[in-house]
């Protein structure tokens, strides 16, 4: 997959990394290995009834192996931003999740149409959220930084027209 | 797992147990299961909220709660009645006449949660001002939210109201007082609470996070009602007794209208009740989905505590008579100075709550893993109808089950019959 190739050779370069995760993400991505467990969850346009269930299974999931509290409220955080930005921008996507014993990574790809301006979409407030989006009580334009904020590595590729790939990992041990 | 014994108020009579799993259905912490056609409970898990209670129709799993000899045992005895009770009774019955039945079953003073109730909502006005950063303040009213809270969503417990409740407080308010006025020892006064719940009665023996023991005991409002009603029917006619109401403090059994008395212009209360409810807007706290909250009041049962499993009437008749009473009554006034100096003090803390964490499968998270590995595995064997007839309720738990070695796959009654089938064929 493409993101796993970039992965490996420009890290510095494809992850927006949290002050101080440096060495930790070197040595989990140095180790080349297989995820424990995965899940995979769909994520329909608009389908706001159902918008969350995916990062409830991962926080159900993550109890049952015994998280830190606190970084399972990070992992929920983010997740749930994230998941709730692609049910709510987007034309629908694939959320998965790769679960290790010290950290988790999450994906979501989409079916466009695509971030125009990543930069101007990290700022806190931005939003294009349309009238339904904000009838359900999203599109304050939180949903990236706060994603940035609860992870401790981060990367989004897109551009108009095409589809996004959101991923983020967070480590068990803080 | 916590070698430590849980107290619960909730029992299971063998012999009436058909082993028919509605109990394990309805259970929000899948803490009962049918093994050898009999329900059995799970200790660490149970956070006494009495669904099981309610739904099962062979009387095989019933609540316990305190013979009312027991006040016998006690020089001074004090009865302190939760707001629900009086939704108990028809319209005909005032406030004041089943308060004197009450008093009639042999206390010597009555005291009723809704005494308190200003002070509460002021007092927690006052907390969560100055907890501001741990929004939303959690209320801790319902043990059995406590305890959910404790064995679901730890990350919250620090969120929680960390003062009494409002029954406990009145306790240690009479308990001192009472000592004073008549010369009395600690262990001569013996202080019972009328409850609406078997999370109360579990909350009496084995209170959550209190620095000294407050009551004697817990009476069911079901089981002290047949009485009740008869003592009703003697002192119906005669003048009307002399005896202190406070309909105005009935709020506290009503969670939406206790959440409106808190909400003013710099708080912002929500209000929830029914465990299922309770436990997704748990699930969206944890997601720092509602911050924009500063309190919410939570409560297991349907309307708050007039939906109590040990109650006899219906949560929404319950609840119409007590708003009409809030409506039509007048308070006596009370004097809350002392129980200021008392909050003031820090009598009323309580000690951060521990979790009680029931989801983990392992200790060590690289065992945990195989486990879930294996649970995975298991899954795919299984049917996917979450029918509940192995005695597990989801083909998930199940799987949980057979990993955690309390189950074996042959449990599982469909693939049984699959079985068979094909070796008929």
């Amino acid at each position: 997959m493409q993101a796993c190739v970039a992965v490996k050779y420009s890290m510095a370069d494809y992850w927006n990394i949290a002050p101080g995760m440096e060495n930790a993400l070197k040595e989990c991505f140095s180790r080349d290995a297989e995820a424990d467990v995965t899940l995979e969850f769909s994520i329909p346009e608009k389908d706001f009834n159902n918008a969350g269930k995916g990062s409830s299974e991962v926080k159900n999931l993550l109890k049952r192996l015994g998280v830190d509290s606190e970084v399972l409220r990070r992992i929920a955080v983010a997740s749930y931003e994230a998941e709730i930005n692609v049910a709510a921008h987007s034309h629908g996507g694939e959320m998965t999740s790769l679960i290790y014993d010290d950290m988790i990574h999450i994906k979501f790809i989409d079916e466009g149409p695509g971030i125009a301006d990543i930069a101007q979409a990290m700022v806190p407030g931005y939003s294009t959220a349309d009238d339904l989006v904000r009838e359900f009580g999203f599109g304050a334009g939180l949903g990236l930084p706060n994603i940035q904020k609860n992870s401790d590595a981060l990367h989004i590729s897109s551009a108009a027209g095409e589809s996004t790939l959101l991923e983020f990992l967070v480590f068990f041990a803080q | 797992m916590s070698e430590t014994k849980y107290f619960h108020a909730i029992q299971i009579l063998q012999d009436n147990c058909t082993g028919c799993t509605a109990c394990v259905r309805v259970c929000p912490t899948e803490a009962i299961r049918v093994r050898d056609r009999k329900a059995t409970i799970d200790p660490n898990r149970c956070v006494d909220c009495g669904n099981c209670v309610t739904v099962c129709q062979f009387h095989a799993i019933i609540p316990s709660s305190d013979p009312l000899d027991i006040i016998k045992n006690f020089k001074y005895k004090v009865a302190v009645i939760s707001s629900s009770f009086f939704g108990q009774f028809t319209e005909d019955i005032s406030y004041a006449v089943a308060k004197q039945a009450v008093l009639e079953l042999g206390f010597d003073e009555v005291a009723e949660e809704a005494m308190v109730t200003d002070f509460m909502i002021s007092m927690i006005r006052d907390y969560i001002r100055a907890n501001r950063e741990k929004r939303p303040t959690l209320s801790s009213n319902c043990p059995a939210v406590v305890r959910l809270i404790q064995v679901k969503y730890p990350s919250l417990l620090s969120n929680l109201f960390h003062q009494e409740a409002p029954m406990s407080i009145l306790t240690s308010y009479l308990r001192e007082k009472i000592s004073k006025q008549k010369n009395l020892s600690d262990t001569d006064i013996g202080i019972f609470l009328i409850v609406p719940c078997v999370a109360h009665v579990t909350a009496v023996h084995q209170p959550e996070g209190a620095y000294k023991h407050l009551q004697d005991g817990a009476f069911s409002t079901g089981m002290i009602y047949g009485k009740v009603r008869e003592i009703v029917k003697k002192i119906q006619n005669e003048p009307p007794p002399i005896i202190d109401t406070y309909p105005k403090g009935l709020t506290w059994a009503l969670s939406g209208v206790q959440a409106e008395l808190v909400d003013c212009d710099d708080i912002r209360a929500l209000s929830v009740n029914g465990v299922e409810n309770v436990m997704d807007i748990l699930s969206k706290v944890e997601d720092h989905y509602l911050d924009q909250y500063d309190y919410i009041v939570m409560r297991t049962c349907t309307n708050g505590c007039v939906g109590g499993c040990l109650n006899v009437e219906n949560p929404f008749v319950a609840m119409s008579r007590i708003k009409k009473m809030i409506k039509e009554g007048e308070n006596k006034e009370t004097n809350v100075d002392d129980l200021i100096k008392l909050y003031e003090k820090g009598e009323f803390v309580v000690v951060p709550l521990t979790p009680r964490p029931i989801m983990e499968l392992d200790k060590d998270i690289k065992n945990a893993i195989q486990k879930m590995k294996k649970i995975n595995e298991f899954l795919t064997m299984l049917p996917g109808l979450n029918c509940s007839a192995c005695g597990s309720p989801t083909c998930y738990a199940l799987a949980e089950d057979i990993v955690l070695g309390k189950a074996s796959i042959d449990d599982c009654v469909v693939l049984l019959k699959r079985h068979s089938k094909e070796e008929d064929e």
